[in-house]
Parts: structure tokens; C-alpha cells; sequence
């Protein structure tokens, strides 16, 4: 998967570079608007993530100039103003999602693995699986060793969240959101109670244990590399 | 004061300019009526003069015996009459005085009444009149043809005084506006002279002295209702600027603590080497506190659009049992773990924007179940009160103490000061949001604290 990243702030671009190379993505990084939208006309990449203030040409312009020449890439907007005309205004523009400033890296990267599975075919699952732990989506029941394991709705709701998107790490924003419906940054500790509630009822007992918290930013599911 | 694209004169200069315009015009009216009224007068003069001078023509014409006689009676009687010509006539032929070219052969009244007109001759100007006069008895008596007598005067001293007259009019009316003009200029400028006062008092308006206030009771009516709206704006001004500059320190302030510690942890743990656990754990603990920041900054600017009264994102009906029921499932696994059972009654629909409110909602539901003890209950109310809906949560827990109450929707206002913050702990500027949220939505929030219990309510206004 290729990503082109504009932006100026050259701190910024180089860690969102090396982060998004880390979680195994082709990152190219331009700091200016034509050199950015040159690359993207040049390139084939699957996500252009774009800052707003940039430049020469600003990020909007970027967006206007890919989608004249008929590139419909995904564009995930940067943006240091939390402005409702500026949202509209992207979206207008096409563009697929926006982040404010500061934004978490954990976040950036549920985001940009949502845009990026988006447009795929998505194949109808009905069970998800990881290790000895099994969710069956149709009859809303969980396994773990074969054992049967009672979970409330909310429950089943962030395991099911956490085993489709096993491996990646999902910021607690992106968990409320997704499982609560609540899109506001909350500070309360509600989803840290409803982890170690859920990792109770599905690792206490089992090995290896599935549920892990990646602290300072976030969750995430997985078969513990061992030895690690 | 500019002198833009056409003419725009100070209010000082259009003042004098209009007041001396009235005044000249009223004094030329002035002039032309003083004029008018002389001229009348000396035609009425005149013809007493002239009809005086006729009677006695006509006694002498009476009284006398014979053509010679009546001559030299005329002479005597006319001769000191200066500028006073006389032609008694019988049809073309001239009894006595001027001749026939004189007079205008128009001149004859019919009236009976003498009517006099003026004509030029010989390069002056006569007023004259005639009348006819029954013959005299040497001349045939009242059954001969009557006489004609043709009276006229000379008017270059009525011209001359009508000149004088005129010629000091004028010069009195130049005088006059002149004066005036002077007059109106100091007069508008006394009268502006609060206005000048008002401006001076605008000049010394600046960011660091704004309590400079418009004078009121010393300036006339209408000047002082624009000091009065000056004064307010001023008011409202001073007031935002100052919560402006306690809303930047405060925020200087609430950073400066955890940027210190972030700083303080990363150089020390940067000061000798480590296991990469440790620098895990300090990274991972910088993480949250960085977190925490992040969130400050966005309550804090979200706090700051809401409070420049920025216009609702969306406003929709939002159903307000609804929008707490999904918070209630949020914190329904905190509650749990406390112990603390949520309840939920009643319903109202208000207009408004759902994320905006629920955010509003979601910080009186945690302070409620963080301050509630545990295996208590909180309680919350949707329902109408006096027409308005309203919202009020209620949990049991220590009272609080009655002077920290209006302040608890100040941002950052901690009831217990020495209290650590620690990254779980909130930004201190929930309440602070939850009422610009409130205000923002035309509503309040208000606090009561008992004993037992303490409640916060939401009130929105009549839909």
C-alpha cells in the first residue's frame, strides 16, 4: 500500500513517515503543495494524506488539482483548525476523512486503515477467529478453549472491534466511537473499566492472553509474539 | 477631519454655514420689506403732498377775478416750492405753469381720487398726478368746460433717501453675517465641545486602558445616549478583553505544570542509560500526558467558540432521553464497577445539537458518578419545568460547601485546590463547557448542594 504524505511541518512528516512505514505502508513525503501534488500525478499511491496549510499550493488546491486531472484516490485531510466551514469545505471537495491537530498517532492510523479497506470487497464473515477464541457473529456467541463465554451486548460489540481489527492498535477515541456511537473526546476512564471487564471474562484463565494494552496509545488484539 | 471624494465639511463649518445662510436670508427678507414699506409710504406722502397742493390750486382758481390775477396769486403761492411743477390747462391751451410735454398724456385719473405715477423727464424722476377743476367764474363758472390741473414733483430726494437707506442695509447685512457667521462658528463649537471631550476620551482607549468611560451627565440629551451606548460597549469590551487575558494565563498556567514535568521526566530519564523498558514506560507515560494536553487545547478552543458565540454546528430535534440514554450505556460499566446504579426517567425533545449536548450531559453524568459513594444511586430527570425543558442529574455525596458553588463552572476551578491533577483526572473545564454549551443552546446550568445530595440541572429554553 502506498502513501503519499504532504506536509510542511518537517518534524511531523518525518515521524508520520517513519510511523506509517513502521505499520508496513510505502510512504513518499513532500513538503510543499506542487511537489505534492506532482508526486501524486507522478505516482499510484492508495492514500494521500494531506495537510491543510502548506506552501505554495495549500492542501485544498492539492485536492482540487488531483481530482481535475481525474485521480480519486482516498484524502485524508490534516488540519491545524478545527473549523466547522473547513470540514465542509473538504468534504465538499471530496476529501474521505479529516484529523485535527493534535491528533494521536494511534488514531491517524485507524483512520487511514479504515479509508484503505473501504472500497474493498469486503467478504461476508460470519465467525471471527484468533488463537482459541472464536466469535460467532450470527448467533452473537464466544468461545475461548471451546468454553462458552457470556458477554453483554457492549461487550460483544468491543471484542467483535478488537478481532476485526486484530494487530492494529485502536486509540480510545476510535473505541467509543465505533462500539458507544459517542464522537466526542471524553476523558473519563470508561473504556479502560470496559477492557479490563472484557480481558476478565476472555483471557483470565487462558493463555496466551489476546487483549493488551499498548499504553499511551491504546488497545490492541493479538497472539503475543513469543519470546517478545 | 477628510476631505474625501466630494465635499465633507466639519460639522462646525456646516452648523456656521447654515445658520448664517438663515440669518442673511432672514435679514434680506428684512430689507426688502423695510424697502417696500418706505416706498409705500412716501406715495402716501406724496399724495397728501400733491392733493394738499391741488386744494389750494383750486381755492386760488376759485377766488380769483380774472386770468392775470389768478396767475400772479399761483406764482406767489407756488414759487417756493421747489422741484414742484404745475400746468393748469383748459383742453390743449396752458392757463398757467409748464408746458403740455411735462406731463404724460395719460395722466388724468378717473377715480375723481389723485393717483400718482411716476415718470422720467429730463433726467429726473416726477411724481405727479391730475384732476380736473370746475372752471372759475371769469372762465365761465360750473357750466363751462372744467379746467385740467396737472401737479407733479420732483422725486430725486425720496431716490436719494432710498439709496442712503439701501446702501446701509447692505452694509448692515454684511456686517450682520459676518458677525453671525462668527457667532454660529463659536456656538457650534461650544456645542460640540462634548463631542471633541468624547473623542479625546476615545484616544486614550487603547488594549491595557479600557476603563476609560464616555462623560453622560455633563453632555446634552442625545450625546449622552451615544455615551451610553459608547460606555456599554466599553463595558462589554473590557469585560470580554479581561476574560480574554485570564482565559490566555490561565491556560499559560494549567501547561506550564505538566510541560514541567513532561521535561523533568524525559531529561532525566535521557541522563544516563537505561533498559529499553524504562525508556518504554517513560515514552508511554509522556504519551498519556501528551494525550491529556491535546485534550486541554481542544476543550479549551471549543470552549473558546462557544463562548465568541459561534452558531451551533447542526441543530436538530435532539431527544434528550435518548442522547442520555447512550451516555448511560457509556458509563453504565464505570458505574458498575462502583457499584452505582444509573436511572433514567422521563422525556423531552428540544432543539439543538446532539454531539454538543451530549458532551454537555456526559460531564455532569462523570462528576456524578465519581463524586457518587458507592452502591448509591444516580439519579437522572428529563422532564418540563415552568414550560422549559430541563435535565437535572442528582447524585448522593459530600455537600459542597456554598461559596465554591457559583464558581464551579469556572474553567479550571478545583474545589480542592492542593489536589494533584493527575493524566486520569479531567482538564478541569468540564463544567466550564458544560455551561457554554448551555449558553450556546439559549439555555443554563445551575448547581444546588444538600446535605445528602448534589444536583445539576439543565434548563433549556421553550422550544
Amino acid at each position: 500500500m502506498n502513501i503519499l504524505i504532504v506536509e510542511d511541518e518537517p518534524k511531523t512528516g518525518e515521524y508520520l513517515r517513519q510511523g506509517l512505514r513502521e505499520a508496513g505502508f510505502t510512504v513518499d513525503l513532500a513538503t510543499r503543495g506542487n511537489d505534492g501534488l506532482h508526486l501524486a500525478l507522478e505516482g499510484q499511491h492508495d492514500l494521500v494524506i494531506l495537510d491543510v496549510m502548506l506552501p505554495e499550493l495549500d492542501g485544498w488546491q492539492v485536492l482540487k488539482g488531483l481530482r481535475s486531472m481525474g485521480r480519486q484516490m482516498p484524502v485524508l485531510f490534516l488540519t491545524a483548525r478545527d473549523q466547522v466551514e473547513d470540514r465542509v469545505r473538504g468534504l465538499e471537495l471530496g476529501a474521505d476523512d479529516y484529523l485535527v491537530k493534535p491528533f494521536s498517532f494511534a488514531e491517524l492510523l485507524a483512520r487511514v486503515r479504515v479509508i484503505l479497506r473501504r472500497g474493498r470487497p469486503s467478504q461476508e464473515v460470519t465467525a471471527l477467529l484468533l488463537a482459541d477464541l472464536e466469535l460467532d457473529l450470527l448467533r452473537r456467541r464466544v468461545l475461548r478453549a471451546g468454553k462458552r463465554i457470556d458477554l453483554t451486548a457492549k461487550e460483544f460489540g468491543l471484542l467483535e472491534l478488537l478481532m476485526r481489527r486484530q494487530g492494529e492498535v485502536l486509540p480510545r477515541s476510535l473505541i467509543a466511537s465505533q462500539v458507544w456511537d459517542l464522537n466526542f473526546d471524553s476523558d473519563t476512564n470508561v473504556i479502560d473499566v470496559a477492557v479490563r471487564r472484557l480481558r476478565a471474562k476472555v483471557d483470565e484463565g487462558f493463555e496466551p492472553r489476546l487483549i493488551h494494552t499498548v499504553r499511551g496509545m491504546g488497545y490492541v488484539m493479538e497472539i503475543p509474539e513469543t519470546g517478545a | 477631519m477628510s476631505w474625501g471624494p466630494g465635499l465633507r465639511l466639519t460639522l462646525t463649518a456646516r452648523l456656521t454655514l447654515l445658520f448664517t445662510a438663515v440669518l442673511l436670508a432672514v435679514l434680506c427678507g428684512l430689507g426688502v420689506m423695510v424697502t417696500l414699506a418706505n416706498q409705500a409710504h412716501f406715495v402716501d406722502l406724496d399724495r397728501d403732498y400733491l392733493t394738499d397742493k391741488a386744494a389750494l390750486v383750486r381755492k386760488v382758481v376759485a377766488g380769483s377775478p380774472d386770468l392775470d390775477q389768478m396767475s400772479q396769486r399761483l406764482q406767489e403761492l407756488l414759487q417756493s416750492h421747489t422741484g414742484l411743477y404745475v400746468r393748469l390747462a383748459l383742453g390743449p391751451q396752458t392757463l398757467y405753469g409748464e408746458e403740455a410735454n411735462t406731463f404724460p398724456v395719460d395722466i388724468m385719473s378717473t377715480t375723481g381720487r389723485l393717483e400718482p405715477i411716476d415718470w422720467p423727464w429730463d433726467g429726473s424722476l416726477l411724481r405727479g398726478a391730475a384732476v380736473a377743476l370746475p372752471a372759475p367764474t371769469f372762465l365761465g363758472g360750473d357750466a363751462a368746460p372744467s379746467l385740467r390741473l396737472l401737479l407733479a414733483m420732483d422725486m430725486h430726494h425720496h431716490t436719494h433717501f432710498m439709496e442712503e437707506l439701501q446702501n446701509s442695509l447692505m452694509v448692515y447685512l454684511l456686517a450682520a453675517s459676518l458677525a453671525s457667521g462668527l457667532l454660529a462658528w463659536w456656538a457650534a463649537r461650544r456645542g460640540l465641545a462634548p463631542l471633541r471631550d468624547m473623542r479625546e476620551r476615545a484616544r486614550r482607549v487603547t488594549a491595557n486602558q479600557l476603563d476609560e468611560r464616555m462623560p453622560v451627565g455633563s453632555v446634552p440629551v442625545e450625546m449622552a445616549e451615544l455615551a451610553q451606548e459608547l460606555n456599554t460597549m466599553l463595558e462589554r469590551l473590557q469585560r470580554d478583553f479581561q476574560r480574554l487575558s485570564e482565559f490566555s494565563s490561565d491556560l499559560a498556567h494549567e501547561l506550564r505544570t505538566p510541560i514541567s514535568n513532561l521535561l523533568t521526566q524525559t531529561q532525566v530519564t535521557l541522563a544516563q542509560p537505561r533498559e529499553a523498558a524504562v525508556y518504554r514506560d517513560t515514552l508511554a507515560s509522556n504519551a498519556e500526558e501528551f494525550q491529556r494536553l491535546g485534550r486541554m487545547v481542544s476543550d479549551m478552543l471549543l470552549l473558546a467558540k462557544t463562548q465568541h458565540g459561534l452558531a451551533l454546528p447542526h441543530r436538530e430535534p435532539v431527544a434528550l432521553h435518548q442522547a442520555t440514554q447512550a451516555l448511560l450505556d457509556f458509563f453504565d460499566v464505570v458505574a458498575e464497577e462502583k457499584g452505582v446504579t444509573l436511572v433514567l426517567e422521563g422525556e423531552a425533545t428540544i432543539q439543538g445539537d446532539r454531539l454538543m449536548l451530549q458532551r454537555a450531559i456526559s460531564n455532569l453524568l462523570s462528576n456524578a458518578i465519581r463524586h457518587a459513594p458507592e452502591h448509591s444511586r444516580v439519579h437522572v430527570s428529563v422532564g418540563h419545568t415552568d414550560g422549559m425543558a430541563s435535565l437535572c442529574v442528582d447524585n448522593a455525596g459530600p455537600p459542597i460547601a456554598p461559596e465554591h458553588l457559583p464558581r464551579l463552572f469556572d474553567r479550571f476551578y478545583r474545589v480542592d485546590k492542593s489536589r494533584t491533577h493527575l493524566s486520569t483526572e479531567g482538564t478541569g473545564l468540564g463544567l466550564a463547557i458544560t455551561r457554554a454549551i448551555m449558553e450556546a443552546h439559549g439555555g443554563t446550568v445551575s448547581v444546588a448542594s444538600t446535605a445528602q445530595r448534589t444536583r445539576f440541572c439543565l434548563q433549556f429554553p421553550a422550544a
